[in-house]
């Protein structure tokens, strides 16, 4: 098969989602299930393909010599695309039952749906102006969402998330611009395809541009204030956007840059790796401590994701075979986790329309399934045995103790520090909710609250059992990690 | 060694292994369980709340440390320890009173803190040695070829575990979570938990740093102010099950010493002839000492706990002035009470004195082999050690004897009447469970079945050569029983009883927890750490000095146009001025501006961010351009 083939799954979710704006649905229903028809459809057909494309890319438009529209398929690629494409019809399955009573779901399902044609168009991209070109449709058809609510909050969230994600990647479009002049074959290779290319030393600073510049995405360190803001958004649109898709394509995106462009064989050991892998190893201390202050439990959450994407850019920064597996790792398994801790807090925002850490004081009791699986996967995030996150974490902390420079060691140490601020600012909630403090049960004669029926609890559950299958049989997919870094 | 759920699990998978040592422990662990749910049942007659999870939990406890004690490997041990760790946890906060509260939260700090300590290690473990399993650990630690790291590996290791065994500095939790649990799981955690934390460090240093003599020194000095440390703070406790709590913590010192010892004097074996006897044979003693003191303490700590149960079933007070005399005409209670007490202290005749001889021999002979080999210094070091030893022995049993003469023959000033006609204090079953699980101190007092039983634990047989009566042996031991005899009369009689009631004179400022730890966690770092987020987050973010950049920007370029237009018409178009129709600069944009004012800023952004993106690509052409030329 052809690699072109690609392109009618990038096109499906992007169409349909315009025609979206336009079509006349004769009620909600069948809004939801032309929604989920098209997203059904469109994993169908990315998993199909995942086991027909060859991986050669194909030259979609020539703007230039090197400057070209290129897609194709490779396993880092086939990873991230089957990781989105499992994950987008689940979840629209619960954000059809938490957008149940808005007005405009009509435009909120568009751009969500437009959303996953860019996420793919990311994963499917084998050039650096390719990943660009879709990266940036991943913040376009995102921006509608954050400022869903349209009040002065959401307005002012959508600003900042502009600013941050155009004004920044500004950096990155300058990185990629760099290296596509320089490239050998202008596309991705495994090992960096400029690698062997006799480069200037300024690439280092361009390289360290273009962490940053694609790194707003992974909400790195001076460019990460935005990802707390965008909690405004809907849950589903938090869950899914800004714990896995957008976020984990920054982090994807510094992985293709490092790894299958400049190559870790002109960084290892340079003063650029030291920065950053001792900005990730900053972001991830600091980022925690944040989450501990802070009273907003979605905030909280999200400045967790902050963290957690440093340990995924930490690990990638290790640049060793160990740690593009350890960060690949983990970018799966914490997408899981993060999707599932805030479907289960917007499940809770959502039926008692509260919202801060206070308010969760005994909330257990009533809503015991939403509860128990929080708690589940605040001790995945945290890193407890058999669970996904510590496999992860166990091959983080491996890979940085192979490498033994002295950054790598600071980051290990900050990697502990935040695991154990992690395990207060995840499993204070459950306590908070199980045991409330000073017996004040903010429910006390609620009985049980209504928990949103199979359409929210089967999600939740869905991801709850991925995290524990992963935990107990994470060695499949580490294999298939693996031939990653074998260049496939 | 069977493997359980190979290739597919995370690191090749669990491991798990049978010895003499790991049947003996998961035996005592199913008898453990066995009798503390057989003493529930009345225990909990009147709970209805949190019994379903109590259960529950108790249960998931139980298998996780059977998963504990039958691991082959570091990685099985640490999944296992972790679910325990965290099972555990909701004994601690069952009764969900305040103090629980918070000796949960510091139990869970110390747990969380442990277990990712513990992880460190591993990870640095099977990095530079190559292999977790405890049966290689030696060879590939003596082959590492990065002695630092390895050495750093096994202090993470001894911390990681040490923090479940309540071990000095991490001990805190220990005299705080087990008298707020509930009796059967105190006897629990103190039983067994405790010793799944010195299993670890057992199967780690004892194969694993043989040898390595800085390692078993810092085990060594650990234990040694753990034991001290504990029997002094069980001396001043007037809080029935606190007592037996801190006396746990002692106890667990003890045990450390032992394999302080075992792994200290091993770095000797290798050295001259004499010496190198000496020091085999006081490995042996301390290897066969710490495995029986292990088994014994569990054995009797499930028994003084079930015991303190019958005071909180009864009378809902463990506070000794409120309970005491309580036990007087109760003989089910009171032999029970007694046979545990009596093998603690070390009373010949009775199980805790031949662990105790034999850790005491150990330490002897340490001494000597050290003196015969000319470490001088580090022999007196060990003859102070013996010291503390043999007073730390002498504080258990005059702890021991407080609590047992205050509770069984002191009479209360005014309940006494009331507290006589409570009889019987507990139903058949309890009383036969009590009685069944002290019976065994005097079974284990016997040095042949102790003896046979330190065999099957370790592999060599010492009592061919050890006599737990000859006469040096029973001078150490009488030694300490005077020691606590002294410290009964002249301590606890004199100064820790006023006016005929219990104080408790150990200063409460004296607290780690709360004089360091809860300062350290709760106040200076998130201090220190707010702080510095404070700053950091005060810093003019990108979107702070952005947002009115390009506000100011976009305006400007905005109302340039206009701003021509109207000079120009001012001046070369030569227009009249009409006062009414005058068009101030930036109106077209007001009317707009009302208009659709959400959405404006937006626009702005946009048109600011593109216009940025244009520049950036203008700099870096220009930047390739000039240093292509």
């Amino acid at each position: 098969m052809n690699s072109l083939y690609l392109l009618i799954a990038i096109f499906i979710p992007t169409v349909c989602g315009l025609l979206t704006l336009r079509l006349k649905f004769a009620d909600d229903h069948a809004l939801h299930v032309y929604i989920e028809g098209v997203a059904l459809v469109t994993s169908v057909l990315v998993w199909v393909l995942l086991f027909c494309v060859p991986g050669d890319p194909v030259i979609l438009y020539e703007f230039e010599d090197r400057f070209t529209l290129q897609i194709g398929l490779d396993h880092l690629g086939k990873l991230y695309a089957g990781l989105v494409s499992v994950m987008w019809p689940v979840v629209l399955l619960y954000a059809f039952s938490y957008m149940e009573h808005d007005r405009r779901q009509r435009s909120f399902f568009a751009f969500y749906i437009m959303t996953y044609g860019a996420a793919l168009g990311a994963c499917f991209s084998s050039n650096m102006l390719t990943l660009f070109f879709f990266f940036e449709m991943l913040s376009f058809s995102t921006i509608p969402l954050v400022a869903h609510h349209q009040d002065h909050e959401s307005m002012h969230a959508a600003r900042i998330y502009a600013a941050y994600l155009f004004g920044c990647a500004t950096l990155g479009l300058a990185a990629v611009i760099v290296v596509t002049l320089y490239g050998k074959t202008g596309h991705f290779i495994y090992g960096g395809d400029l690698a062997g290319v006799q480069v200037p030393q300024w690439i280092q600073v361009i390289y360290l541009f273009g962490f940053f510049g694609l790194g707003v995405k992974a909400a790195v360190f001076p460019f990460h204030k935005w990802l707390p803001e965008a909690s405004v958004a809907p849950a589903p649109v938090t869950a899914l956007l800004h714990a896995v898709a957008v976020v984990n394509t920054g982090v994807f995106a510094v992985i293709r840059l490092t790894y299958f462009v400049i190559g870790p064989d002109f960084l290892r050991g340079s003063w650029v790796q030291a920065v950053c892998i001792l900005t990730a190893s900053f972001t991830l201390v600091y980022a925690a401590i944040i989450a501990l202050r802070e009273r907003h439990i979605k905030r909280r959450l999200a400045y967790s994701t902050v963290s957690n994407l440093s340990y995924m850019l930490f690990g990638v920064m290790l640049l060793s075979p160990a740690g593009l597996v350890a960060g690949t790792a983990h970018l799966v398994f914490h997408s899981i986790t993060k999707m599932t801790l805030f479907l289960c807090i917007g499940s809770f925002m959502h039926h008692t329309h509260k919202e801060y850490l206070s308010d969760v004081n005994g909330a257990g009791k009533h809503m015991p399934w939403t509860f128990v699986f929080y708690t589940i996967s605040a001790l995945s995030l945290l890193g407890v045995p058999l669970l996904c996150g510590f496999v992860s974490k166990w091959r983080l902390l491996t890979a940085g103790a192979e490498e033994g420079s002295v950054p790598a060691l600071i980051g290990l140490a900050s990697l502990i520090l935040s695991a154990f601020l992690c395990a207060i600012y995840g499993l204070s909630v459950s306590a908070r909710a199980f045991f409330p403090v000073n017996e004040v049960d903010r429910f006390a004669g609620q009985g049980r609250i209504d928990e949103g029926g199979w359409r929210m609890l089967g999600p939740l559950c869905f991801f709850t059992a991925l995290e524990v299958w992963f935990g107990l049989f994470p060695g499949p997919l580490l294999q298939f990690i693996g031939t990653i870094v074998q260049g496939m | 060694m069977t493997t359980f759920l190979s290739e597919q699990l995370f690191i090749g998978g669990l491991h798990f292994t049978a010895d003499g040592f790991r049947i003996v422990y998961g035996l005592i662990a199913v008898w453990m369980w066995a009798l503390t749910t057989l003493f529930s049942f009345e225990y909990f007659r009147h709970e209805r709340a949190h019994l379903k999870r109590y259960w529950f939990f108790t249960a998931a406890t139980f298998i996780a440390t059977e998963g504990v004690m039958f691991s082959a490997d570091l990685m099985t041990s640490f999944v296992f320890f972790e679910i325990l760790s965290l099972t555990s946890f909701v004994w601690v906060i069952h009764e969900e009173t305040p103090e629980a509260v918070r000796a949960a939260k510091t139990y869970f700090f110390i747990a969380v803190i442990g277990g990712l300590i513990l992880f460190m290690g591993l990870a640095l473990m099977a990095n530079t040695a190559g292999t977790l399993y405890y049966s290689e650990l030696h060879e590939a630690i003596a082959n590492s070829g990065q002695p630092k790291t390895v050495f750093a590996a096994g202090i993470c290791i001894l911390f990681g575990f040490g923090a479940k065994a309540g071990m000095f500095p991490l001990h805190i939790w220990l005299p705080k979570s087990h008298p707020v649990a509930p009796s059967p799981a105190s006897a629990l955690l103190s039983g067994i938990l405790t010793k799944v934390g010195i299993f670890g460090i057992l199967m780690t240093a004892l194969p694993g740093f043989l040898g390595d003599g800085t390692f078993g020194l810092i085990v060594l000095l650990l234990g040694t102010i753990t034991m001290a440390l504990g029997a002094l703070i069980a001396l001043f406790s007037v809080n029935l099950k606190r007592t037996l709590a801190c006396s746990s913590m002692s106890q667990i010192g003890f045990i450390l010493v032992g394999i302080g010892t075992a792994v200290l004097v091993s770095a000797l074996s290798g050295s001259g002839e004499e010496s190198g006897a000496l020091a085999s044979e006081a490995m042996e003693l301390a290897h066969s000492g710490l495995v029986l003191h292990m088994v014994n303490h569990s054995l009797i700590k499930l028994t003084l706990f079930m015991a303190a149960g019958v005071f909180v079933m009864r009378l809902h007070m463990i506070n000794l002035n409120d309970i005491r005399g309580f036990g007087r005409g109760k003989p089910l209670l009171m032999i029970p009470f007694l046979l545990g007490a009596l093998g603690i202290s070390g009373v010949p005749c009775f199980n805790g004195y031949i662990s105790k001889t034999l850790l005491h021999e150990g330490l002897v002979l340490a001494r000597e082999a050290f003196a015969e080999g000319g470490a001088v210094s580090t022999a007196s070091l060990l003859h102070g050690i013996e010291w503390i030893f043999l007073i730390s022995g002498g504080c258990t049993f005059a702890y021991m004897l407080k609590l047992f003469i205050c509770i069984f023959i002191e009479k209360h000033p005014q309940k006494q009447a009331e507290y006589d006609a409570a009889t019987p204090c507990m139903n058949r079953l309890s009383a036969e469970t009590l009685l069944t699980s002290s019976l065994l101190m005097p079974l284990l007092g016997l040095p042949a079945i102790s003896g046979r039983l330190a065999a099957l634990m370790t592999g060599d047989d010492v009592f061919h050569h050890f006599h737990a009566f000859a006469f040096a042996n029973l001078k150490g031991g009488m030694m300490s029983l005077l020691i606590g005899m002294l410290v009964y009369l002249v301590i606890i009689r004199r100064f820790l009883i006023v006016q005929g009631r219990y104080v408790n004179r150990w200063p409460a400022k004296l607290d780690l927890e709360d004089l360091i730890y809860r300062p350290l966690l709760l106040k200076v770092l998130p201090k220190a750490g707010g702080a510095l987020a404070r700053f950091v987050d005060g810093l003019p973010g990108y979107a702070r000095i952005i947002m009115p950049a390009a506000h100011f920007i976009s305006r400007f370029m905005a109302l340039l146009p206009d701003g021509i237009m109207i000079f120009s018409r001012r001046t070369f178009l030569h227009e009249r001025k009409r006062q009414s129709e005058e068009i101030a600069p930036g109106q077209l944009r007001t009317i707009r501006e009302r208009e659709k004012q959400a959405a404006i800023p937006v626009v702005i952004n946009f048109s600011f961010a593109i216009m940025m993106m244009c520049l950036g690509i203008l700099i870096i052409f220009g930047v390739i351009l000039l240093l292509s030329l």
